[in-house]
């Protein structure tokens, strides 16, 4: 079986993944047979109203990885600023490389070949902990983020027990 | 330019005969839904009686339809047509292997789409899309998810020896795949299992604490 660029890397990522998985995180490809289609575990930080619970999610890699970044999706409910009510993941990480249209983000906080799962899976973590204000996904939550913090973080705690069966 | 000045004739032509194929397919519905509503006339119009042949007639081609699914529609409504819509006949004929396949020039009438039906389509459409909204709005909890009911239901030691006797395997790179992808697996549950003990856990004790809190508020009532 020859592999392509997209997925040699990926192999590669998902072996050093699995010898040194970060903490928190299980990551792989859903299976082997289609290594553009993985499918993450992500553990909420503690300290945050994510605490505790666990967020599956699938990212779909181009068949240009690692030019382009994948695309990365909630499969669970998640409340969150930078989420889309789909579970579109909206981080800087995730974006295309070069500079923001918008000049919101520097070239280096977007993606580029040098990025890895890894690094998205860690920023994705860190956005759950601590939500991008600037660019809200889902304005809904964005506003009670900011104006209801109570009640954010009881909504989230809930769907958290939730999500647990419980 | 010389592309307009084709397109738009050949645009009213293609208007004028969907126009008229519409017209031609719900022109026999529409007429007897509007001629009923005045209704009260008594006797049956023509349209009525053309509905109720229409009704006979699909109610037919249904009967045989579930005795030979074999036989195609067009084959049926064709020996309907050629013997006087007799059920019974055609059935002894589909039966004797003596149907005649119909000539290319027969166009039976389309499928009836009464408006009950066309109602209970549109039902059943948006039933359909509120249970896809519900889907996508509604996900199942992990547990349910990855089918981890039978894993959670045995004794809480025995999971804790086996993630203790998997934990060093679970760190390595098996060059078997099929073990890789078991290994993620197992990991990946063993991660949401945990995590529900915990919150178990969390919830018992805070459940502990609000009884105590409730009960001494109560003690104290009294």
């Amino acid at each position: 079986m020859s592999l392509n660029v997209a997925q040699r890397r990926l192999l590669q990522e998902y072996r050093a993944l699995t010898n040194n998985p970060p903490e928190g995180i299980t990551a792989g490809p859903i299976s082997e047979d289609d290594l553009l289609h993985w499918e993450c575990l992500i553990q909420g930080p503690e300290g945050t109203p994510f605490e505790g619970g666990v967020f599956p999610a699938e990212l779909k890699f181009p068949n240009d990885y690692p030019h382009m970044p994948p695309t990365m999706k909630f499969l669970g409910d998640i409340f969150h600023p930078n989420v889309y009510p789909s579970g579109l993941v909206c981080i800087s990480i995730l974006h295309p490389p070069g500079d923001d249209p918008n000049h919101y983000e520097t070239a280096s906080e977007r993606w580029s070949p040098i990025q890895s799962v890894e690094k998205i899976l860690l920023s994705v973590m860190s956005m759950l902990a601590e939500p991008n204000d600037e660019s809200p996904a889902n304005v809904e939550a964005a506003k009670m983020w900011r104006e209801k913090r109570s009640e954010y973080e009881a909504r989230v705690k809930a769907s958290v027990r939730a999500s647990l069966g419980l | 330019m010389a592309e307009e000045e084709i397109n738009i004739p050949s645009l009213v032509i293609v208007l004028l005969v969907t126009g008229l194929a519409v017209r031609y397919f719900f022109f026999s519905g529409n007429a007897s839904s509007a001629n009923r509503q005045p209704g009260g006339t008594g006797g049956a119009t023509p349209e009525e009686l053309q509905r109720r042949r229409e009704r006979e007639r699909e109610a037919a081609v249904e009967t045989i339809q579930q005795m030979f699914p074999q036989v195609d529609r067009r084959t049926i409504l064709w020996d309907l047509q050629r013997h006087g819509g007799n059920l019974q006949a055609t059935t002894e004929r589909i039966l004797a292997g003596r149907t005649e396949t119909p000539p290319i020039t027969f166009q039976p009438p389309p499928p009836p789409s009464s408006p009950e039906t066309t109602a209970a389509a549109q039902q059943s459409a948006a039933a359909a899309a509120a249970s896809k909204y519900a889907e996508k709005k509604v996900h199942p909890d992990l547990i349910t998810r990855y089918n981890l009911r039978d894993k959670l239901a045995s004794a809480p030691s025995e999971d804790a020896g086996t993630a203790a006797a998997g934990a060093p395997k679970t760190g390595g790179w098996s060059s078997n795949r099929e073990e890789r992808q078991s290994l993620l697996r197992k990991r990946r549950d063993q991660m949401i299992i945990e995590a529900r003990r915990k919150m178990e856990a969390k919830i018992a004790a805070e459940k502990t604490a609000a009884a105590a809190a409730s009960g001494s508020a109560a003690a104290g009532d009294n």
